[in-house]
């Protein structure tokens, strides 16, 4: 009775918060890395300008904010993947709901960096999109130190890939707004770009969703 | 054709009708057929005796069996008892070498693994079933036979682009899946619940929703093209879910990676590129071993010292389950060596340890401690130990503390009043305690047989701690006769009340109190006999002088109550032809002869009542003992009283005199004998063979004949019966 009660409640709920509101763009964007490369670092220090020294593996977590992009009233959408996530199957799942990836590896851990190879094939392969909104971070940068990855080697593949390349910390925040509003530029461009496209040739970009979907489920 | 004979009436071609037309042929006239009749007469009468006398034996065989079954029965739990011992003992010798060795950590070896598996297997079908009916159009779903039910709650579906509430939904984590289905709020009182979707573990990917705005305790569901929002009643709703979503995707992962291993390094990207390229990752070991199990999972040894602590003993007990099902799903897909995992569950298993001592130790009779609580207050602790599969050690801790209790109980009983108060109280006391701690013990130990045959043992143990204290208290010399009667009566009613939870132990009541009740006859026997012979040497042999009418009438009234006729013996306004040692004497035997009756219906009532069906008749045959001893007594009793009156018959020469005697050995043979065997009989519905014995051996007295022409043959015990 008492869990009648209160799911009664949230029907309440319902009607309450059933107002017409008109809500500001919604970008939905990607961590993807290694593990213990620095993307939760990254998410939080962008989400709450805090740096986390403790190493906490992430499963899946998403987050939201709104923001002021170029004068617009925008919402960043991120989700923070596991850099160990065991069943890839799932990743494909992670990936299919975003709309621009940042890509991350540590400039210390060469490892990480070879990583990022099979990242970007991943999301190219369940995207289906070769100009998918990417970019390739290097974080870490305040460790220069025990920098394993040279800038050129990262530019270099970042060149290949047709991405930007940009090295971040975490730590001192150096370049974390930048990567999160470069990418959100990237996303908005695309949709806007589409929207022309979908305007003009409808029945074409219905056909190459059906295709990507297809492909997905092969999988 | 002749005369009627056994073997002729009983042979198996014996026809009546004809045997009757030819008896008529042959013998002709009434004289001739009145003879044969009465002669057919006695033959059914020895029959018919022959047919007692062997229901008799039989019965009294049976009788017999009956006891010697009850005794086995009582042995037999003894023996199971012993046994189950014997096993909890090898049991906890096992577990040790173990645990010293080193090794694995074995999941504790219950004492019915098997049992708890069928359970679990009855438990998951009855959650399905349960599902089954309670969403419409989820049938297909319930009947798979390894799908389990790991979660359920009520949740919120979200719009995923503007985060509003866009309906209730009921979810359901199965062991390979999630379903969904659709709350419909039909009316005021009640929710109908309609199947909506199946995600499949594998293509669902899970989101923890750590900020969504104003949105809290939310999670998302990616499963193309579906993305959506749900929110969870409360943060631990939303724990679980993660927790066991996070739980059934590692147990699914490791199924399958047991299936293929090859295959899914081949799908995995970063797993493939860490086999060409030399690995220098700092974090590969923690990442290694702490992304494999859940936080919640390695943090339970601290979690359980905090409950245990703060005595949350439920929640512990709550821990060790989710632990012990996610190590057995653990083991079961994994070969693997993780010697994270071994330590947590090596840790696991001595906080287990701690709890079960720290719940025996609540149960642990201390003597600082009050038992003011009673048993209720050890339920808890009785309850978490059998849910810790410790049964055999809680059941064993709560009997000793229902000893404890009871021999405080009766500590207070003071020893005050007269004997028959004191037994009444405390024979109240200790059964009245024991019908408690029954109820209390089934309450707590339903349909386990090994604590049962404890019990057995326990209440069988108590009652021969009452009884022998109730011997040394009230079978002693100043206790009368009547009194000690008056106690056994009281002590079987209570014996009688722990019959209706099935445990009698009247037969060990009765078995304990024969040799001390047999002594007790005896030396109510030879106190008797002693007055007897006391009195004897003052007999005056004078008629009795009651000195005035209404004495006189109060006397013959008394008497006639008992069934005597006094009439006869009245001469004058106020003589009586008896001597007052006479009359003492009848008042005497008519009290002892009542004691022996009553204690002889005590002990036969239950009998009765134990075996309904019995033949009245035959019950006699099982208290035959008592019997036999009251038989005894009352012959020895008898018979010192009429030896007096043949002594003095003996010594006299006077004529008047010797008839007066004659006179009172007549009132005692004939009248009062008569009466006492009538009062026999109402009892035992035979008369006292002893008394009848004793008739006949005496009848010589009336006639002035004494024992020197006479040979005496001693009573003996063989003699009848
Ligand atoms: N010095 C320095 N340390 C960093 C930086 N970014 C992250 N770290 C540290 O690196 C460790 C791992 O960081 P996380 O952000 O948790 O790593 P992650 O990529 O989210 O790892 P997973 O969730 O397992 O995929 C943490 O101890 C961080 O404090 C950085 O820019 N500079
Ligand atoms: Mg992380």
């Amino acid at each position: 009775m008492a869990q009648c009660g209160g799911v009664r409640v949230h029907q309440n709920q319902f009607i309450m918060s059933k107002k017409p509101t008109v809500q500001p763009a919604l970008h939905k964007v990607i961590m993807v890395g290694s593990g213990g490369v620095g993307k939760s670092a990254l998410t939080l220090q962008f989400m709450y300008d805090e740096f986390v020294e403790d190493y906490e593996p992430t499963k899946a977590d998403s987050y939201r904010k709104k923001i002021l992009l170029d004068g617009e009233d925008v919402q960043i959408d991120i989700l923070d993947t596991a850099g160990q996530e065991d069943y890839a199957a799932i990743r494909d799942h992670y990936f299919r709901s975003g709309e621009g990836f940042l890509c991350i590896f540590s400039i210390t851990e060469d490892e990480s960096f070879q990583a990022t190879q099979e990242f970007r094939e991943q999301i190219l392969r369940v995207k289906n999109d070769e100009n998918i909104p990417f970019l390739l971070v290097g974080n870490k940068c305040d460790l220069e130190d025990k920098r394993k990855v040279s800038f050129q080697e990262a530019s270099e593949r970042a060149r290949q890939w047709g991405v930007p390349y940009v090295e971040t910390s975490a730590k001192t925040r150096e370049h974390v707004d930048k990567v999160f509003f470069d990418l959100m530029r990237e996303i908005r461009a695309r949709k806007m770009e589409e929207n022309k496209a979908n305007n003009g040739r409808g029945k074409d970009r219905k056909k190459k969703s059906i295709k990507s979907f297809l492909f997905c489920y092969k999988h | 054709m002749g005369e009627p004979t056994l073997s002729l009436l009983g042979s198996s071609d014996f026809n009546p009708d004809k045997y009757v037309r030819e008896l008529s042929l042959n013998f002709v006239g009434g004289l001739e057929l009145a003879r044969l009749r009465k002669k057919v007469h006695s033959l059914s009468e020895e029959t018919s005796n022959n047919l007692k006398k062997n229901v008799y034996e039989n019965y009294m065989q049976f009788i017999d069996t009956a006891k010697e079954i009850s005794h086995l029965e009582s042995e037999m739990y003894q023996l199971n008892h012993l046994l189950t011992e014997q096993k909890s003992l090898l049991n906890s010798l096992y577990n040790t070498s173990i645990l010293g060795d080193d090794s694995l950590v074995v999941i504790e070896a219950d004492f019915s693994k098997d049992d708890s598996e069928e359970k679990k297997e009855e438990i998951r079908k009855q959650k399905l079933l349960a599902l089954k009916e309670k969403i419409s159009g989820s049938s297909h779903l319930m009947d798979a036979p390894n799908r389990k039910v790991l979660y359920e709650s009520y949740l919120t579906e979200l719009d995923s682009i503007e985060n509003t509430p866009l309906k209730s939904v009921y979810g359901v984590l199965l062991s390979d899946g999630i379903l969904i289905a659709n709350a419909n709020f039909d009316d005021q009182e009640s929710i109908s619940l309609q199947f909506e979707i199946y995600y499949d573990l594998g293509s669902v990917a899970v989101v923890n929703v750590r900020d969504l705005g104003n949105v809290k305790q939310a999670f998302k569901l990616l499963a193309f093209p579906d993305s959506r929002i749900f929110q969870c009643k409360s943060s631990t709703v939303k724990k679980e879910w993660l927790d066991k979503l996070d739980q059934a995707k590692k147990e699914r992962l490791s199924q399958e990676q047991n299936k293929k291993d090859v295959t899914l390094i081949d799908k995995s990207p970063s797993r493939s590129s860490s086999i060409d390229v030399p690995y220098i990752n700092p974090f590969e070991e923690i990442d290694e071993e702490v992304s494999i199990h859940p936080e919640w999972f390695l943090e339970i040894p601290d979690e359980l010292d905090v409950c245990v602590a703060q005595r949350h003993f439920e929640e512990a007990l709550a821990l060790l389950d989710k632990a012990k099902e996610y190590t057995v799903g653990y083991i079961l897909t994994q070969n693997q060596d993780d010697h994270i995992f071994s330590d947590i569950s090596r840790k696991v298993e001595q906080r287990k340890s701690t709890l079960i001592d720290v719940l025996m130790k609540e149960l642990e009779v201390n003597h600082d401690k009050s038992l003011q609580g009673g048993l209720r207050a050890a339920r808890r602790a009785v309850r978490l130990l059998n849910q810790l599969d410790r049964s055999m050690q809680s059941c064993e801790l709560f009997l000793k503390l229902c000893s404890s209790m009871l021999k405080i109980q009766c500590k207070r009983v003071k020893r005050e009043g007269s004997t028959s108060t004191y037994v009444r109280h405390l024979s109240s006391v200790v059964f009245t305690n024991m019908c408690h701690m029954t109820e209390e013990f089934l309450r707590a130990f339903p349909d386990s047989p090994s604590c049962a045959s404890a019990y057995v043992v326990w209440a069988s143990h108590e009652l021969n701690l009452f009884t022998s204290h109730f011997i040394k208290q009230a079978f002693v010399p100043q206790t009368s006769l009547s009194t000690l009667t008056e106690c056994i009566i009281l002590v079987r009613g209570q014996c009688e009340r722990l019959c209706k939870y099935g445990i009698d132990l009247c037969y060990q009541l009765d078995g304990s109190l024969r040799s001390p009740l047999t002594k007790a006859l005896r030396d109510a026997k030879d106190k008797l006999i002693d007055s007897i012979k006391l009195r004897a040497q003052e007999d005056k042999w004078i008629p009795m002088n009651l000195k005035s009418k209404s004495a006189l009438a109060r006397l013959m009234q008394e008497y006639l109550d008992v069934g005597l006729l006094l009439n006869d013996y009245v001469t004058g306004d106020y003589w009586l032809q008896l001597t007052t040692n006479t009359v003492s004497f009848t008042k005497l035997f008519l009290k002892f002869l009542d004691d022996c009756l009553k204690l002889q219906t005590a002990d036969l009532l239950h009998i009765i009542d134990e075996t309904m069906y019995f033949v009245y008749d035959c019950l006699k045959l099982q208290t035959a003992d008592l019997l036999h001893i009251i038989d005894e007594t009352m012959y020895f009793v008898y018979e010192a009283q009429i030896k007096h009156v043949e002594h003095s018959l003996k010594n006299e020469k006077q004529l008047e005199q010797r008839q007066f005697m004659i006179k009172n050995a007549d009132f005692l043979l004939n009248h009062l004998l008569n009466a006492v065997q009538k009062k026999y009989k109402d009892v035992n519905n035979f008369e006292s063979p002893g008394l009848v014995k004793l008739k006949t051996e005496n009848t010589a007295v009336l006639k002035g004949i004494t024992a020197t022409a006479r040979n005496i043959t001693k009573y003996s015990s063989t003699e009848y019966l």
